[in-house]
């Protein structure tokens, strides 16, 4: 159990910077994921934690210490890499026995560990494959991730470990990375781009983009109240709906509204004081917020039907207002035509407002 | 029905005309490659008159007189001639033993340094990498009769002359460049990744070195090394010029092979069959290495 702390890392390669002032502290025993898209970051922050790249500024602390100091081979730090990073050389076994082997450690321990870890995956049947290039890309991936959790760690640092198992085995993992992290007690580091993976297992996520954290937060405020539109945006499926307008002083309070659109805000612990009357914003309203065939009240409007399709239990509908294009979730089997009318209504309290220049939340 | 079976004649004629037309050209290339080797080698197998009989000679009785004459003192045929005693005995086993000796130590020596420098060019690329690379590279760019003549007073003054320890140095620095450059390019092929994940594991950047880079090229490794033996094995221009008889190597040696009595062909052929017969041995047992070593993108560890 080992309380992480980044201080203002910073890693360039040539001319590219990877990592532009990152901060993040993981508490001891927390499973913390590493949200972001590809060339955010990821990779390159964990990296640095194990010590195989070596920042240019900042500094990483294991419970309170830096560790910079430390070789990665001393460091006690174990990583699952992306590309699996298995020693084509040795059999599978030997593979997941090299790091219990570079610990000088008995041989039937060694054996002990390896079958154990290998039946938690699922692997040892696989155990005497003298290749590691044979094996199909979902039992490469749960060697590799063998080699990772058979140690005993101060940190286990993991880069997309099941990004490329198929969607049934990738669920299935999903559970068992909860359940790992219940029965192992570690400081737990997950890097992954899939926002659901992040939220299925993480207790806070920390959403990274261009070597910075731009929110570290729990899932749910990371939905709910997105400090930039770029978290809003990245999270969510379908994507948040942005809508260009103005702020207004109305009749009850602040008023959104765009061409054919006028919405009440309602004040989520206070206005914020960033509003003022004309001020130009973006308004976001998540697809799933919107209330489909809604009760007469504010709010509410008459949109068309533009498109719908159908996901199972979902249906994704895609509505015009005005001028303006909605992406909205209905729940139900309904079906939707084309051209059809509802009614629907934009909670007030679910808006978020955007400064269109800074892209920050104000609302 | 009919059209389909023709169809399916026609393209099985097709296929029996290509097949026919791979292994035709098969042949002739091989023959083409062959065929010297074969000349060689029966050559060594005749005695001097069958040697230079024509219509050559396709049928005979071979002989094994050549062989024994290489290490053997026989004067009774140059006697019988000249009446006078000969030293004829080629002293062949101290050239064979120089040419191993050389070739050995150098690629020895050459290979050490080479990987080592490879690894750290590919793994460290320390300031000036390139220019580094450039100027070892440069060092094969002159001809090497250009650098022959400064090389020799330089050999002169140092007392490198007539020694081993001097053919050896030598080889080692034209073998060097290539086996900087061909190991860099496999141990740049190694993912990076799969080193990083050793150093987590807990291994040092030595161990790192030995246990995880070099198993993974060592195809490439298998690959360097024949074409470095092939380079020093045949090597005669400064062989000659840098030997006395002490220290002659075989290339030197055969080119210097001439009987009292004209050349004896018969005889020149069977040092040459001793000679390449290690090269073919090595090329043989290397065949797969070297085959790697010229399509150097497919040496690859795991994906």
């Amino acid at each position: 159990m080992t309380r992480v702390e980044i201080r203002g890392l910073r890693k360039s390669y040539g001319t590219v910077e990877a990592l532009r002032g990152l901060d993040l502290v993981v508490e001891s025993g927390a499973l913390v994921a590493l949200l972001g898209p590809t060339g955010a970051g990821k990779t390159t922050t964990l990296k640095c934690i194990a010590g195989v790249e070596e920042p240019d500024d900042g500094d990483i602390l294991f419970d309170g210490e830096s560790v910079l100091g430390i070789p990665a081979w001393r460091r006690n730090v174990a990583m699952f890499f992306q590309s699996y990073a298995l020693y084509p050389h040795l059999s599978v076994y030997d593979n997941i026995a090299y790091p219990l082997r570079e610990q000088k450690m008995s041989k039937d321990e060694i054996d002990k560990m390896v079958k154990s870890v290998a039946e938690k995956l699922r692997i040892s049947l696989l155990l005497d494959r003298k290749e590691p290039s044979t094996l199909s890309g979902g039992e490469m991936q749960r060697v590799a991730l063998a080699r990772t959790l058979v140690r005993k760690p101060l940190v286990f640092l993991l880069d997309e470990p099941i990004s490329n198992l198929d969607a049934k085995l990738r669920e299935e993992m999903r559970t068992e990375f909860k359940r790992l992290h219940k029965e192992l007690k570690q400081t737990i580091i997950y890097a992954t781009p899939d926002y659901l993976e992040a939220f299925a297992i993480a207790e806070k996520v920390a959403v990274i983009k261009d070597g910075m954290i731009l929110q570290y937060d729990t899932p749910i405020n990371l939905l709910k109240r997105p400090k930039n539109r770029f978290v809003a945006t990245f999270i969510g499926s379908p994507t948040i709906n942005l809508l260009k307008g103005v702020v207004r002083r109305g009749v009850r309070g602040w008023e959104f509204s765009a061409p054919g659109l006028r919405l009440e805000l309602v004040e989520v612990g206070g206005a914020s004081s960033k509003i003022y009357d004309g001020l130009e914003v973006e308004m976001a309203i998540r697809p799933h917020d919107i209330v489909l065939e809604a009760q007469q009240n504010a709010n509410t409007f008459k949109a068309k039907v533009l498109a719908a399709e159908r996901l199972g239990y979902e249906t994704v509908v895609t509505l015009s207002l005005g001028e303006v294009e909605l992406k909205t979730v209905s729940k139900g089997m309904r079906l939707y035509r084309y051209g059809e009318e509802v009614s629907i209504s934009i909670p007030g309290d679910r808006v978020i407002l955007f400064d269109v220049s800074s892209g920050e939340a104000i609302y | 029905m009919r059209m389909s079976n023709l169809r399916n004649n026609r393209r099985g004629r097709r296929k029996i005309f290509r097949t026919v037309l791979i292994y035709f050209s098969t042949i002739i290339a091989v023959i083409f490659f062959i065929f010297p080797i074969y000349w060689l080698i029966a050559t060594s197998l005749k005695t001097r008159a069958q040697a230079f009989s024509t219509p050559p000679l396709f049928v005979w009785e071979p002989t094994l007189r050549n062989f024994i004459d290489i290490f053997i003192k026989r004067q009774t045929e140059i006697e019988a001639i000249t009446g006078q005693e000969l030293e004829l005995a080629t002293g062949a086993e101290t050239f064979f033993y120089n040419s191993f000796i050389v070739t050995f130590s150098s690629i020895a020596i050459a290979t050490v340094i080479g990987v080592l420098a490879a690894y750290s060019f590919s793994r460290y690329q320390p300031h000036g990498t390139n220019t580094l690379m450039f100027f070892i590279l440069s060092t094969r760019m002159l001809p090497a009769i250009v650098v022959a003549i400064p090389i020799y007073f330089f050999y002169r003054s140092l007392g490198l002359y007539n020694t081993h320890i001097g053919l050896i140095l030598l080889y080692t620095m034209f073998n060097l460049p290539f086996a900087v450059w061909m190991m860099k390019s496999f141990f740049d092929e190694v993912p990076r990744d799969i080193e990083q994940a050793a150093l987590v594991d807990g291994s040092n950047p030595i161990k790192v070195f030995y246990k995880i880079a070099l198993p993974q090229v060592l195809v490439g490794l298998g690959a360097t090394i024949g074409f470095l033996i092939i380079n020093v094995w045949n090597e005669f221009l400064f062989a000659l010029l840098l030997t006395e008889r002490a220290t002659r190597t075989v290339p030197v040696m055969i080119a210097g092979t001439r009987g009292e009595v004209g050349i004896n062909w018969g005889l020149i052929a069977a040092i040459e069959t001793l000679y390449i017969l290690p090269a073919l041995v090595l090329i043989f047992v290397l065949q797969r290495f070297l085959l790697r070593g010229m399509t150097f993108g497919t040496v690859r560890g795991a994906k």
